[in-house]
């Protein structure tokens, strides 16, 4: 066990030597003495070297870093979705056993919500929020590199099950049985994680999940306490917080939100474990009981919804103008109703308790927040309609995606509600139409404008253009399997089918085998953008114009592009060689 | 090209090279899958079969890795010429790879039947498709007489 762990270390520690015997070799200019000298990182024409991208400080590598991690995790994640969809092709549990089912549900929901979408626009806002604010880098560069390793531990830890697993099978190959290593189970509790039932299962995993969460919390709340400093502190001269762009303004409020949702999330946590190890009664009766538990809970949880959808607002506010040729309409609106909605997003936290027999007076006072809160989110679609109104629409891959995703989203969101009202969440609740219903916002908002986003960016990210008649195809393909999968999902709910169940009457095996064809087409148009990726790093043609998107045209050529710009224009000189 | 090509060398050290890479990430993925469905997709004897040794996993599966990268990439630089999909050879892999994609599928899928063949057949779909990639951008990188650039141009400009 120690040998392999040795050689182990020792295979690390090898890569890490060559990367910087590479650096060095590399690297002409002189190096400061630790120190982090701004400026200096571009992400084009660097040393190329492992040391670099494990010892980086620059904002954009940072970014990438994320944004890669968090791609790895959401395609793990995606895996986990295909194979919940797979199992219900069929009404009973033949693909997988239950238990197995109810391991992927719980690992789907946690990973697509803590490791895909939070890591990928923290990525995002990490590489485009200084460039767009005029900050030469993050407020604290290292703080920065440190919330983002913190991540691939947590990862190791919530999954913990599945890798130990392999590497008991890799040691049993070669002769060494170690016990621990088969004891972790993956954890089949749900993302909610709802007490009893999370004190008393005995799987250890659990405990490692529960830290690794915990610790992928504190890594968000780092790097959104570095975002908000950032903002305040670091804009140029010339950016006045009513220059502010859209898309930072998005992150501003979303990295609020975190500091004050995530905190909690970390508190009851804690309680958890202790609840689980130390025998303490925190969430059990005749402690705070199940319902302590749950109203802890979603004063995070609620919040983490907006947490996580903020940010896609902010994209499609700031990528929707650029190709409608027209200024984002009722800019100041936009700017308000997201505040409102972070503000609000604490106030719903019950909506999610409605069943649980909680005081009718409380209930109905949270119903009326619900309702509520759809306003500003309706100020914003209206705002995107008005913007598109006599506008001149380039039907680009990234506005394909964008459009798509407010179609799904206003279906999602008026399902929504529905949902916030009390008679008929009593009706609907723990069926298929709330996992309808919330899919519809999830996946139509967030990897659409991702999606959208990497498109937009990917001349600026790369220096290279993409396959753009590829990633239309990958657009249609992409929103027709979002419809095709969650839409059936609504009618059976409203049929009853619960949700969670591995095995299901034959009645809804229609409807669920259609919502799985729709699955695999996501799936598949997942496959054509990694491939138009790949691809176009490798070949994709050059780009030697930073107005990749005619945005002079109409005056929108901001500032990341004019960074752009200046960095292209650094290349040409160094290659003509008056540097 | 012949046989006796000078470039035949650095050419089937390229291909060997895309193998090698190809078939490691292909087998981390195969790996990973395996555990993650609960061994229910059954891919190691899927692969035994597919190098007809059914019932000997381990060895099943060493003479798959081999075939990854050594067999197959010989063959690819065989036939690479009449692989459509050209000048880039990374798309040439994911033509050759489909086709070795639809024998594994013939010969692997034994007992696999229902819904657990649309997972199964999807997803070492998926890892042929990443094995045929690699295989040839690693082999287009290392192949002395072919240049990326001259795939860049042959792509038409948007
Ligand atoms: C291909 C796309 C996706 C498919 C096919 C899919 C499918 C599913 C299915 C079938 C469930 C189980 C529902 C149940 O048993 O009650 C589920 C749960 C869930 N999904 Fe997805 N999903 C997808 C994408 C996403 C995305 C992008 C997110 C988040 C950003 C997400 C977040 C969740 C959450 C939080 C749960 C709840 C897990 C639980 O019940 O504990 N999913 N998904
Ligand atoms: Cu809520």
């Amino acid at each position: 066990m120690w040998g392999y762990l040795l050689g182990l270390a020792g295979v690390v520690l090898a890569l890490v030597a060559a990367g910087l015997a590479v650096r060095r070799a590399s690297s002409s200019r002189p190096m400061a003495d630790g120190g982090f000298l701004t400026g200096r990182g571009t992400s084009y024409g660097k040393a190329f070297g492992v040391a670099r991208w494990l010892t980086t400080l620059d904002h954009k590598d940072i970014g990438l870093l994320y944004i890669v991690f968090g791609v790895v995790a959401g395609l793990w994640g995606g895996i986990d979705a295909m194979m919940i969809r797979t199992e219900l092709v069929t009404p009973p549990a033949d693909v997988w056993d239950v238990e197995t089912y109810n391991e992927l549900f719980t690992t789907h929901g946690i990973t697509m919500l803590f490791l895909f979408v939070t890591p990928v626009f923290t990525g995002i806002a990490n590489y485009f929020v200084p460039l767009l604010v005029g900050a030469d880098d993050m407020a604290f560069p290292r703080i920065n590199a440190i919330a983002f390793w913190l991540l691939p531990p947590s990862l190791l830890f919530i999954r913990a099950g599945l890798v130990t697993e392999v590497l008991a099978k890799v040691l049993q190959a070669g002769g060494l049985v170690v016990e621990a290593l088969f004891a972790l189970e993956p954890p089949a509790i749900g993302w909610t994680m709802y007490t009893p039932m999370s004190i008393e299962v005995g799987n250890p995993q659990v405990d490692v999940f529960l830290l690794g969460l915990h610790l992928s919390g504190v890594a968000t709340t780092m790097g959104a306490i570095n975002l908000v400093v950032t903002v305040f502190t670091e804009r140029a001269e010339d950016v006045e917080w009513a220059d502010l762009d859209i898309f930072s303004w998005a992150i501003v409020t979303m990295s609020g939100l975190i500091l004050f949702a995530f905190p909690i999330l970390g508190s009851t946590l804690v309680m958890l474990l202790l609840d689980r190890n130390f025998g303490t009664t925190f969430f059990l009766s005749p402690g705070g009981g199940p319902l302590l538990y749950q109203h802890l809970f979603w004063f995070f949880g609620h919040p983490e919804v907006y947490i996580i959808v903020l940010p896609a607002f902010g994209l499609i506010s700031l990528i929707l103008p650029k190709f409608v040729g027209r200024r984002l309409f009722g800019f100041t609106f936009v700017v308000y109703s997201t505040l409102a909605i972070g503000v609000l997003s604490f106030g719903v936290w019950a909506h999610h308790m409605f069943t649980t027999g909680i005081d009718p007076r409380i209930r109905a006072s949270f119903m009326a927040v619900s309702v509520a809160i759809a306003v500003p989110s309706a100020v914003k679609v209206f705002n995107w309609l008005a913007t598109l109104w006599y506008g001149r629409i380039r039907l680009t891959a990234p506005v394909i995606f964008l459009l798509g995703g407010i179609s799904i989203f206003i279906v999602g969101g008026v399902t929504g509600v529905f949902l916030a009202s009390i008679p008929v969440d009593l009706l609907v609740h723990g069926t298929y139409y709330v996992v309808g219903h919330f899919h519809l916002i999830l996946m139509g908002i967030i990897p659409f404008t991702m999606f959208a986003a990497s498109y937009y960016w990917f001349p600026l990210l790369t220096g290279r253009m993409y396959n753009r008649r590829l990633a239309r195809v990958q657009a249609v393909v992409t929103i027709v399997g979002g419809f095709v999968a969650f839409l059936p999902m609504m009618v059976l709910g409203m049929e009853g089918l619960p949700r969670r169940y591995a095995q299901y009457p034959p009645g809804f095996t229609f409807l669920n085998q259609v919502s799985t064809l729709g699955a695999y087409l996501i799936g598949a148009g997942v496959v054509v953008w990694l491939y138009n990726v790949a691809q176009s790093l490798r070949v994709g043609p050059r780009v030697e114009d930073a107005d990749v998107w005619d945005l002079k045209e109409t005056d929108q050529f901001s500032r990341e592009w004019q960074w752009f710009e200046r960095r292209l224009e650094e290349r040409r000189g160094e290659l003509e060689g008056d540097d | 090209m012949g046989l006796a090509d000078r470039n035949r060398p650095r050419q089937i050290l390229g291909a060997i090279a895309g193998g090698v890479v190809g078939m490691a990430a292909m087998s981390i993925a195969f790996a990973l899958l395996e555990v993650e469905t609960r061994y229910e997709v059954g891919i190691f004897a899927g692969i035994a079969r597919f190098v007809m040794l059914p019932g000997n996993l381990l060895f099943g599966f060493l003479v798959f890795v081999a075939f990854g990268a050594v067999v197959w990439p010989l063959l690819f630089v065989l036939f690479e010429d009449r692989i459509p999909g050209g000048p880039d050879p990374a798309r040439r892999g994911l033509v050759f790879a489909t086709l070795l994609w639809v024998l594994f599928a013939l010969t692997g899928s034994g007992e696999v039947t229902g819904a657990t063949l649309l997972i199964y057949g999807s997803l070492t779909l998926v890892g042929h498709l990443a094995y045929g990639f690699i295989l040839g951008a690693v082999y287009g990188r290392i192949r002395p007489d072919f240049s990326v650039s001259e795939v860049r141009e042959s792509r038409e400009v948007p």
